[in-house]
């Protein structure tokens, strides 16, 4: 591209990634706020393809992605209210907020416009890169490994805990549903299957739907 | 910033995605019709099956969109074009002849990743937006299996791309053909990445947001041209991962005699039709035994699949 798409496509995504930014803590959902940081995290990746971080610019388009998918799902789901629809405020603290948000971006700007940084890519004349490697495939190779497989068995073994079915069939075998009245035994839901299958929570009704995204 | 292959002027690039998502989805609604009756052995009536669909665009296209209490517009307007453009995004990075695509990047396995994942976010939020119980459960059930089948294409992507040595679609088909198809030399990745496309795609068995069992899931409060930009959309994205399976396994546009892009039709049209077919002939699958299915036993045999490519680039 030439320099002035190039100017035009920085601004654009630059504006936006702002933009969006803001949006986050103006919406009054939880998905909402978190797909508007997803789109502010997009335009930063395009910008980072614009400066010829392609590989980190793309990565960050599906990195982002799904940990804005996910970290919506699990807000929602521990959201006090139903589903996590119901309006609320995005902002603790503003003043603090506000006043850190302020100078954070003040001191980074300053700092990219005053800081005397190299016009083009340098090159390694030192050897940091290389030596660098050589470190994490060579002399430290065995501790990453540890620490990679360890990481990978802690993910397993969390999947193994939360599991809904085990060793002794269904993790909710003999579990009891509350009453809905605190006062009254006989108003105990039905119990449901416990096969852990399907529809345990089908009987309750409501999930989503109610509340309005607000 | 681009790989081997050249790039047309970008306006005329956008031109030929739009065309190909266009033509595909033609492609894919006669090939849906005409599978369906000979499935269902409705008669063998050719032309009744061709003109069936048109018949239903074109009425779809007068029906009034009912409001849902508090829907969230913005996001139920945009989900279908975001999920339209994540198809056009796939297309553009894979090759459409011998020697061009729109966008041959150095990324490109990681653009095709990057589709995906945000065609994820497209369709969950189009089954959020209409505060809708239906279309809510299509969402999130989506995004469970989502997450199941993103490892997957990304292990066998990532296969394909180890006798390449480069991210590059357009590598990766240089070295299918010095070397051999990846359909032989990787025959693990093509069942993998149907599995994929069929569930990206919301289609047949694999179709988790959209399904019957939930009154059509994320689509079940649109109507008129709403509900007929997600279908395209849905239609889009099974033409995108054809081309894509067409390119990754079969060599893309190699082939004697005709010409590169004849060639790539063709075989996109293949895995098309095999996609379609799979649609109407299989069961639809649920969404518990499908996560259970894609962590135990299809991602383990990723695993392997990768494994197995890593070995015999080496050697």
């Amino acid at each position: 591209m030439t320099g002035l798409a190039v100017d035009i496509a920085f601004w654009t995504f630059a504006v936006a990634a702002a933009w969006f930014g803001w949006r986050v803590f103006r919406t009054d959902s939880m998905v909402r706020a978190t797909f508007c940081l997803l789109a502010s995290f997009l335009n930063v990746g395009a910008i980072m393809v614009l400066l010829l971080a392609e590989y980190l610019g793309v990565a960050m388009f599906f990195m982002m992605s799904v940990e804005m998918v996910v970290m919506a799902i699990f807000m929602v789901a521990f959201m006090m209210n139903p589903a996590g629809l119901n309006p609320m405020e995005m902002v603790h603290q503003p003043r603090a907020a506000i006043a850190v948000g302020i100078g954070a971006a003040v001191g980074l700007g300053v700092v990219a416009v005053v800081a005397d940084l190299p016009p083009a890519a340098l090159l390694d004349e030192a050897g940091t890169i290389r030596a660098l490697g050589n470190e994490l495939m060579g002399a430290s190779m065995l501790l990453m490994e540890v620490v990679g497989v360890t990481l990978v068995a802690t993910m397993v073994g969390a999947v193994v805990l939360s599991s809904a079915s085990g060793r002794y069939g269904s993790a909710d075998t003999g579990s009891v549903p509350p009453l809905l009245d605190p006062d009254d035994p006989d108003s105990r839901p039905d119990l449901v299957s416990a096969d852990g299958e399907g529809d345990a929570h089908a009987g309750h009704g409501g999930h989503g739907g109610h509340g309005g995204h607000g | 910033m681009t790989g081997e292959l050249a790039a047309p002027h970008p306006v005329l690039g956008a031109v030929v995605v739009l065309g190909v998502l266009l033509v595909g989805t033609a492609i894919v609604t006669t090939a849906d019709a005409v599978v369906a009756d000979r499935v269902a052995r409705r008669g063998l009536d050719l032309r009744a099956s061709l003109v069936r669909p048109w018949r239903r665009i074109a009425l779809s296209l007068v029906r009034p969109q009912p409001a849902t209490e508090r829907p969230d517009w913005g996001l139920w307007v945009l989900a279908p074009a975001a999920y339209v453009g994540m198809a056009a995004m796939a297309v553009s990075v894979l090759p459409l002849g011998t020697d061009w695509a729109v966008a041959d990047v150095r990324t490109g396995i990681v653009v095709l990743g990057s589709a995906e994942v945000l065609a994820m976010v497209a369709v969950y939020l189009h089954g959020w937006a209409p505060n809708s119980p239906l279309s809510l459960v299509g969402a999130y059930r989506f995004v469970a299996a989502g997450l199941s089948f993103l490892l997957l294409s990304m292990f066998v992507l990532i296969a394909a791309a180890l006798p390449a040595e480069s991210m590059s679609l357009g590598r990766i088909v240089a070295s299918q053909q010095e070397g051999a198809w990846n359909v032989l030399r990787q025959p693990l990745g093509l069942p993998l990445f149907l599995v994929v496309a069929l569930s990206v795609s919301l289609h047949g068995p694999l179709d988790m947001a959209d399904g019957t069992d939930l009154a059509t899931g994320t689509v079940a409060e649109s109507s008129g041209p709403a509900r007929l930009a997600w279908e395209f959309g849905r239609r889009a994205m099974l033409t995108a991962y054809a081309l894509a399976t067409a390119v990754v396994f079969l060599a893309g546009p190699a082939g004697p005699v005709l010409p590169g892009w004849a060639w790539l039709a063709v075989k996109t049209v293949a895995v098309a039709v095999v996609l379609v077919w799979c649609g109407h002939r299989l069961g639809r699958i649920g969404i518990q035994r499908y996560v259970r299915i894609a962590w135990t036993v299809l991602l383990p045999l990723s695993f392997l699949h990768l494994a197995i490519s890593g070995v015999a680039a080496l050697a």
